[in-house]
């Protein structure tokens, strides 16, 4: 393998985070649009923790607290999500179950626990490969933008379903909450530097832990 | 980028370590947590307690629909209605407005309220159209909370809240006697039967009842409870006895209350008491009779048509009455009598003689049997034939004595009854002086021979008679006698004839019939014109349908 090329952090250089010019960051400003310059985005981790137990706290009213109130006559239903998804499991429609459950419930959780492993990964806490490490972080930017199915399904049918007294569609508290998990857990991706896990890897290859070198 | 060599000494490698141990960005799962949980508990805060009613039927009850109503006033709503476990209810889970968890405590009870037409009232007419719901009645106060009730089937007459006497009514028959049906005090409404049951272990049939507040104090000690469903129709030994109580009490059952003559009322009783409430008035007022003696009177005859509790009078008065009649009563087996039991209660009796009459040594009665005291069986009503027994002084009486039986006193007995009549006839008849009768029938007999001989003399002068001169010229009277009925006969056949058909009479009666005819004419005409146009009775008839002038308008 041929010698890795010098890293720009090591040679003083920070991309603009609004603009991607190259430029030296003991300028303290991009000199074309005059955002600050960082190596890289500051307190990463801990915002991205921080933004995580917020979803993770809004997470339980979501699930808890009714999405959407359905008044049919006069006879009020109050579904949470996982009531929604039993009602469509029961009635047989196993794929609109399957996605409902995908979408509000696997997706939040599985993005909330992929972002916590890769803090953990980012702050020296685990060490994965660096292909495992890519993956998860690809799965975590893909997942993003589904998690919002649920809350544009019941936005739809609040705005669609206003027939009076025969049928009226309102939106619970927990749609709100959901709302909330959603974009926390997008702000959270956001604001995590996948660059630091790689930072971490270099560390680690030019003076690896007591532990890994007895092995070579 | 060659001309720039990599100078590690004015340029730090990036550093990865959190700046600030604390960071403004914290702020945001603190007030994600705090807005969680506020809505968690607002949520929960909106829920109002849960009960767990079980019910027969869910009939007419609607998840999600159906409201709790306490007095009227919404206090929650049906959330889920199922079978019960072992499929015979339902159990619907009711969710109550937040902050009623005092409605919810041992003694409150719900039942639901649907359209109810009974002989007695008309209620929940207005779920005809609003659909049935559950009325809650709350229990009495300081009840513990509970959380699972076993909802009423029938609403129950009153409030558990609405001061009143609630007394316990046990009965073997339950009658016509229903939940709702009025209770009276000398025919005079004064309260309700809220609920019955029945008890299997005791074969009871128990009644809540309720006395409204202002008649509460007639529930005393001695009152007496009976029953007046229907109409009573009894037939004892004093006859056909029929009573009818006010008719709603006969279409939907009532009982009445009161107590009985000569019986002190006693001391106010408080809620819960337990009475007994009698088949009818006749065993209200008996249930006073306190029999403390009881004597075996052995009778010779048989005792048909005397029933157990007929009456046992002493010279018209009752005293007592039957209270058994078994042979088991006998101790010497030879003994062909028939032993009735009988039960007196002795303050019925004169003071002296009742204290007399209770004295072990029994003295009072051995003089009393000595001077003719008798009992005796006599017939009550002839039409029933049942008997009673009468106590009474026979003069004539065999002599006898107050004996043992058992561990009964005896008083001798004298036979009565039918029986007795008819011996009393047939010993008239054989004192009856045949022989007499017969000697004379002799005598009889000689006079009439000698009539015959007269008659047959009577007979010879007739003869003599029919065979004179004066009896041959008989026949030709008599002809003149029918020429003169003739010349009679002929008049009338003359008067006859004005009523024939050429006769006045008759044209004077077609006559009334033509006028009756056209009366009847009129009639019909008069019946068409009310039937096109009943008012024109009224309003007069229409007029030809010309126009009517109108007054000119000014």
């Amino acid at each position: 393998m041929s010698e890795p090329l010098p890293r720009a952090a090591n040679l003083g250089l920070a991309g603009c985070h609004t603009c991607g010019k190259v430029s030296r960051v003991s300028l303290g400003y991009c000199p074309r649009c005059g955002s600050h310059l960082h190596l890289r985005k500051p307190n990463s981790i801990q915002r991205t923790v921080a933004l995580m137990v917020a979803a993770a706290a809004l997470y339980i009213p979501a699930n808890l607290l009714p999405i959407m109130t359905v008044v049919e006559l006069g006879d009020v239903t109050e579904n949470t999500i996982i009531s929604g998804m039993m009602t469509f499991w029961r009635q047989g429609a196993y794929p609109i179950a399957l996605v409902i459950f995908t979408a509000s419930i696997v997706i939040p959780l599985l993005k909330i626990v992929a972002l916590t492993w890769l803090c953990l990964a980012a702050s020296g806490k685990l060490h994965p490969s660096p292909e495992m490490l890519g993956k998860i972080y690809w799965f975590t930017e893909l997942l993003g933008r589904w998690s919002m199915v649920d809350i544009f399904v019941v936005g739809i049918l609040v705005a669609l379903v206003q027939l009076g007294n025969y049928m009226t569609i309102t939106p619970g508290p927990g749609a709100l909450a959901f709302a909330g998990v959603v974009v926390l857990t997008m702000l959270a991706a956001m604001s995590f530097e996948p660059r630091l896990l790689w930072d971490r890897l270099e560390e680690l290859r030019a003076n690896p832990s007591p532990l890994k070198k007895a092995e070579p | 980028m060659s001309d720039t060599p990599p100078t590690s000494s004015p340029i730090t490698p990036p550093d990865h370590r959190a700046a600030r141990r604390w960071n403004i960005v914290w702020f945001v799962p603190i007030l994600a947590i705090l807005i969680g949980g506020w809505m968690i508990w607002r949520n929960v805060r909106s829920q109002g307690p849960v009960a767990f009613v079980r019910f027969e039927t869910a009939d007419g009850i609607g998840a999600g629909k159906t409201e709790v109503r306490c007095r009227s006033v919404r206090v929650g709503v049906v959330k889920e209605v199922k079978l019960a476990e072992d499929l015979k209810s339902v159990v619907v889970q009711v969710e109550l407005i937040p902050d009623s968890d005092q409605l919810l405590r041992s003694g409150t009870s719900f039942w639901v309220v649907r359209p109810r037409v009974t002989a007695s009232a008309v209620s929940g007419l207005d779920t005809l159209i609003t659909g049935a719901y559950l009325e809650l009645n709350p229990g009495p106060e300081g009840g513990e909370e509970v959380n699972h009730f076993t909802g009423l089937e029938t609403p129950p007459a009153t409030s558990r809240d609405i001061p009143g006497r609630r007394i316990t009514l046990t009965t073997e028959q339950a009658g016509s006697l229903v939940a709702g049906s009025p209770i009276y005090f000398r025919g005079f409404e004064v309260g309700r039967i809220e609920s019955r049951k029945l008890d299997i272990t005791a074969q009871k049939v128990i009644f809540e009842a309720y006395i409204r507040e202002e008649f509460s104090s007639l529930i005393t000690e001695n009152t007496r409870f009976w029953n007046t469903s229907g109409i009573d129709v009894s037939a004892g030994a004093d006859g056909l006895k029929l009573r009818t109580p006010s008719f709603q009490a006969m279409v939907s059952g009532g009982a009445s209350f009161g107590v009985p003559e000569g019986v002190e009322p006693g001391a106010l009783v408080a809620d819960g008491k337990e009475f007994t409430l009698f088949i009818d008035e006749d065993a209200a007022e008996g249930s006073t009779f306190n029999p403390t003696m009881k004597f075996v009177l052995l009778f010779d005859q048989s005792v048909r048509g005397l029933a157990k509790s007929a009456p046992v009078e002493f010279k018209g008065i009752p005293i007592g009455r039957v209270a058994d009649i078994s042979f088991d009563y006998l101790t010497a087996n030879d003994d062909s009598r028939v032993p009735v039991l009988v039960e007196i209660d002795p303050s019925l009796l004169r003071r002296e003689a009742a204290e007399k009459m209770g004295k072990a040594d029994s003295e009072f009665l051995t003089e009393a049997v000595k001077r003719g005291l008798r009992a005796t069986l006599k017939p009550g009503s002839l039409l029933t034939g049942s008997l009673f027994v009468d106590v009474n002084y026979y003069k004539e009486a065999k002599p006898a004595e107050l004996t043992k039986v058992g561990e009964y006193l005896s008083i001798p007995t004298v036979p009565g009854g039918l029986e007795n009549m008819i011996q009393a006839a047939l010993e008239r008849f054989q004192n009856l002086p045949l022989e007499e009768i017969l000697t004379k029938f002799g005598t009889t007999a000689d006079q009439t021979t000698a009539t015959m001989a007269e008659f047959k003399d009577a007979a010879a002068s007739i003869r003599k008679f029919t065979d004179s001169e004066a009896f041959a010229k008989l026949p030709g009277d008599l002809r003149a006698c029918l020429a003169k009925i003739d010349q009679l006969a002929t008049s009338i056949d003359k008067s006859v004839a004005s009523y024939g058909p050429e006769g006045p009479v008759q044209g004077d009666m077609l006559r009334t019939l033509d006028e009756f005819r056209a009366s009847l004419r009129t009639m019909k005409s008069l019946m068409t014109t009310i039937d096109d146009k009943p008012n024109s009775l009224l309003f007069g008839r229409d007029s030809s349908g010309n126009p009517i002038p109108k007054a000119p308008r000014r």
